[in-house]
């Protein structure tokens, strides 16, 4: 394996406006401005391996969508190393874009008026694609998805499930080494995000294509990433396995319960016998949150039920999205 | 990879020329609507010029016709920045909303690639205009034809050209440093207007600022003069095609500096 | 309380029409340069006129006229077709129809904030700078208050005829077509760049009998009479106000059956 993207203490800062209220306050600002700096991201450093599919995520505004641009070579880092297959994106913007593909999930990159395949022979053009390739990725295009009834549609008059679709077709047309999504599955229906995970997939695997995902779709993460790298207010908080995500905040699953009787007066006795759960009661269950390094579901529910008369229970894994939502709430220790 | 030269580039504008012409077809009601409204913006501009003009056969030493040979001259100059760069209208739109970040990831020069995306086929409308009046003055005038005067004509014409082509380009770029660019863009589009007037109805400080700091009259007056007035051509005339060309180039890097230093609105 | 809400209408405005200074500026800088284009183009028609009167009026008459004619139109053009052809496109309109407000009104009074800061910052400037400069050539008497009604029945025919223009762009995409064509028509018809009495006569007669002159011409023409008969003042505003009603009442009858239809169809 060899690193495609290597990122090195990249900051950067921006200036901003800062706008005053009200009618007085644009009278002022007509007359005297002033700005401050906003730091997007901050001293942040990470490799990513050839073929690798990582997840990027944060809360909104958190400034992925600024080290993606900085990768692309749209924005120059203000301090920090960039190296993007060997390229200083920012220096050599054209030469990197000749290695990248880019997806918006709402800004379609083509050309609107004309339908698809004019679309494909544009960029076959415009990217210098040899005729065999090209034909050879159409090929592996039709053999994973029904792209015939799209092909001759004009753009503008395709839903926005066979836009993404065609979109993220025509971001790994030219076989870049690296493609970045952003929102790839934002909108769209349950059927759809489906067809668009396997598509994706399937092109990583058959050309061992880098690609750096950016969404808020835990679905998205659960079916592709294998790694995922969070950040927030331009910091790094995670860069890691989703496999160690799960265990980040010690093993937790959750043991859901019922028994006769008041629940309320239950969870109170039960909080007090195990002192190292957390324990809460709605109108059906009463929760448990097991950390199971320091004991496992087993001798919890032995404990429970020498003194309570169990009449039915559940195990919830904590999910994905409960983590990541636990980390943007309260950041990592 | 091969090098990416002029060729290169015309053949994917052609390309994409094609397809656009393709596509536009279908959508013919807007076609005919907006040539029809090109029609109407050319003839009102007859119009006033006729009202403005029918009774005084000469204007400071212009005569009817020398004027309206600066008329078709300017109307023909100002054609290519309809046809090859109205996208540029766009661009605070697409800066505004951050769509303009789309742009930038393809292989290719940035600002080929933007303004590619758009021929506005109703320019050719004022071209077949000005080309009517041109030839229409020529012969009232009587001035002499020959191939090397068609040479000149079109050499000038075409250098003319860039200079509104230029100062469009950066009146265009200012969206990337201001918020309400449009007036910029606005004010520059009237430009348009004024280049039809021989510049010797301006006082001195005026010609001078016409010439030099705001160029309206590298648009029509100087260079037509090669051709209209070949007895008496200013030094100003012949250096013309290099100021079309020297502001077209400034334009450009302003543009591509602004599109440089474009950093996408937030998210 | 129901004018409050059109007041807060008024005042976001404000806000956000200061909140691009630069606009201004440009602004003003491209009045200016109309204006001594304007200046130069009639100094030398006059000057190769010969004579100091052409068609009844006097070369301060009719600098005055265009000058505030121009500071006429920065204040009455509200680009309500490029507004409503957006709103459609983009369906943004459908929200706006929701608003608990005629839609209509709520447009216009969207704008009326900019009306108020366009009066003050170009409009007026204009007039003071216009009366002093030409020591008194502008009458200040009675007419004044001829001059404000008449502006303000201008204001709501200017806007009635770009509301019935604007209505046009549900039927099709073209707006730039369709803006140009009523914009050319306008100005021209209206005496907004040529004042009226230089147009030739047949034109002449049958402009009176159109719409379009009580915009531009009505109002400044009250306004340039410093000895004003009670019969031309009434005739103005009396056709004024036909024109008035007959267009509001057009260009709300065309909105409501165009809204149906569109609503039945689903557009």
């Amino acid at each position: 394996m060899s690193a495609i993207i290597e990122i090195r203490n990249i900051t950067k800062e921006f200036k901003v406006l800062n706008r005053r209220e009200g009618l007085k306050g644009s009278l002022k600002d007509l007359f005297s401005r002033d700005y401050k700096i906003v730091r997007a991201v901050d001293n942040i450093s990470m490799t990513i391996e050839q073929g690798e599919i990582v997840g990027y995520l944060g809360p909104n505004g958190a400034g992925k969508s600024t080290t993606i641009k900085m990768m692309t070579g749209v924005l120059e880092p203000t301090s920090g190393e960039i190296l993007v297959g060997g390229n200083v994106p920012y220096q050599n913007r054209t030469k990197n874009a000749q290695e990248i593909g880019v997806v918006f999930g709402q800004r379609s990159q083509l050309w609107w008026a004309l339908p698809l395949i004019e679309s494909f022979k544009l960029l076959k053009d415009i990217y210098q694609i040899p005729d065999k390739e090209y034909d050879g990725m159409l090929a592996l295009y039709q053999s994973l998805v029904d792209i015939e009834p799209l092909l001759h549609k004009p753009v503008r008059q395709m839903s926005l499930g066979q836009r993404t679709l065609s979109d993220i077709l025509a971001a790994f047309l030219h076989n870049p080494k690296i493609v970045f999504l952003d929102e790839p599955t934002i909108g769209l229906d349950v059927s759809m995000k489906a067809k668009i995970r396997t598509l994706i997939q399937a092109l990583n695997r058959e050309k061992h294509t880098t690609v750096i995902l950016t969404t808020h779709d835990m679905g998205d993460v659960d079916a592709l990433c294998r790694r995922i790298v969070i950040i927030d207010k331009g910091k790094m908080l995670y860069d890691n396995d989703m496999e160690h995500l799960k265990g980040f905040f010690g093993s937790y699953r959750t043991l859901k319960i019922r028994v006769d009787g008041d629940l309320k007066a239950h969870a109170e006795e039960i909080a007090k016998e195990l002192p190292e759960c957390s324990v809460s009661a709605d109108e059906e269950w009463i929760s448990i949150l097991v950390d199971e390094d320091k004991a496992t579901v087993m001798e919890v529910l032995g404990t429970l039920q020498t003194a309570h008369s169990i009449r039915d229970m559940q195990l919830q894994e904590i999910s994905t999205e409960e983590v990541i939502k636990k980390i943007y709430e309260e950041g990592v220790q | 990879m091969q090098k990416k030269g002029i060729r290169f580039y015309l053949r994917i504008y052609c390309k994409i020329l094609a397809q656009d012409l393709k596509s536009k077809m279908s959508y013919r009601a807007d076609f005919i609507i907006s040539t029809v409204g090109m029609i109407f913006t050319n003839i009102s501009g007859f119009v006033s010029f006729w009202i403005l003009f029918r009774s005084f056969p000469s204007l400071n030493g212009w005569s009817y016709y020398e004027m309206l040979f600066l008329y078709g001259f300017s109307l023909v100059s100002i054609t290519p920045v309809q046809c090859f760069f109205d996208n540029n209208w766009s661009l605070r739109q697409n800066v505004y909303s951050g769509d303009f970040i789309k742009y930038c990831f393809r292989p290719i020069n940035l600002f080929f690639y933007y303004q590619s995306e758009v021929f506005d086929i109703k320019g050719l409308g004022q071209l077949a205009f000005g080309i009517g009046t041109l030839i229409y003055a020529w012969v009232k005038i009587g001035l002499p034809f020959s191939v090397l005067m068609l040479l000149k004509m079109t050499v000038f014409l075409l250098t003319a050209s860039l200079v509104m082509i230029a100062l469009q380009n950066a009146a265009a770029a200012s969206c990337f440093w201001i918020e309400n660019s449009f007036y910029v863009l606005d004010l520059v589009c009237r430009f348009k207007d004024y280049a039809k007037y021989p510049i010797t109805i301006f006082s001195p400080v005026f010609r001078f600022i016409f010439t030099f700091l705001m160029p309206i009259a590298f648009i029509a007056y100087y260079p037509s003069l090669v051709v209209l007035r070949p007895d008496a051509v200013p030094l100003l005339s012949w250096l013309s095609p290099l100021v079309g060309i020297a502001f077209f180039f400034v334009s450009y890097k302003i543009w591509m500096r602004g599109a440089m230093k474009y950093s996408g609105t937030g998210s | 309380m129901k004018l409050k809400k059109y007041i807060t209408l008024t005042r976001a405005g404000i806000i956000e029409a200061l909140q691009f200074r630069l606009s201004f500026v440009v602004m003003v800088i491209g009045n200016l340069l109309y204006l001594i284009v304007v200046y130069f183009l009639w100094k030398a028609i006059y000057a190769s006129a010969g004579t100091d009167v052409v068609n009844g009026m006097t070369f301060n008459d009719t600098l005055i006229y265009l000058v505030l004619a121009t500071a006429l139109f920065n204040f009455m053009e509200m680009y309500t077709v490029w507004e409503i052809g957006r709103n459609i496109q983009s369906g943004k309109i459908v929200l706006d129809l929701l608003k608990p407000m005629e839609y209509r009104k709520y447009l216009f009074w969207s704008y009326s904030g900019t009306f108020v800061t366009q009066f003050f910052l170009t409009f007026l400037p204009t007039f003071i700078v216009v009366s002093v400069v030409t020591h008194g050539a502008v009458p200040l008497g009675i007419n004044l208050l001829y001059f404000v009604i008449s502006v303000v029945m201008a204001v709501s025919i200017n806007y009635s005829i770009d509301f019935l223009v604007g209505t046009i762009c549900l039927y099709t995409e073209s707006i730039w077509g369709i803006n140009i064509m009523k914009q050319v028509i306008v100005l021209l018809l209206s005496g907004a760049t040529i004042p009226l009495a230089f147009f030739p006569e047949p034109l002449r007669s049958a402009m009176y009998y159109l719409p379009f002159q009580s915009i531009y011409n009505a109002p400044l023409s009250l306004l340039l009479d410093g000895d004003p008969q009670p019969q031309t003042v009434l005739t103005t505003l009396g056709m004024q106000a036909m024109w008035c009603i007959f267009m509001l009442l057009l260009s709300k009858g065309f909105w409501k059956v165009s809204l149906r239809q569109i609503t039945v169809n689903g557009g």
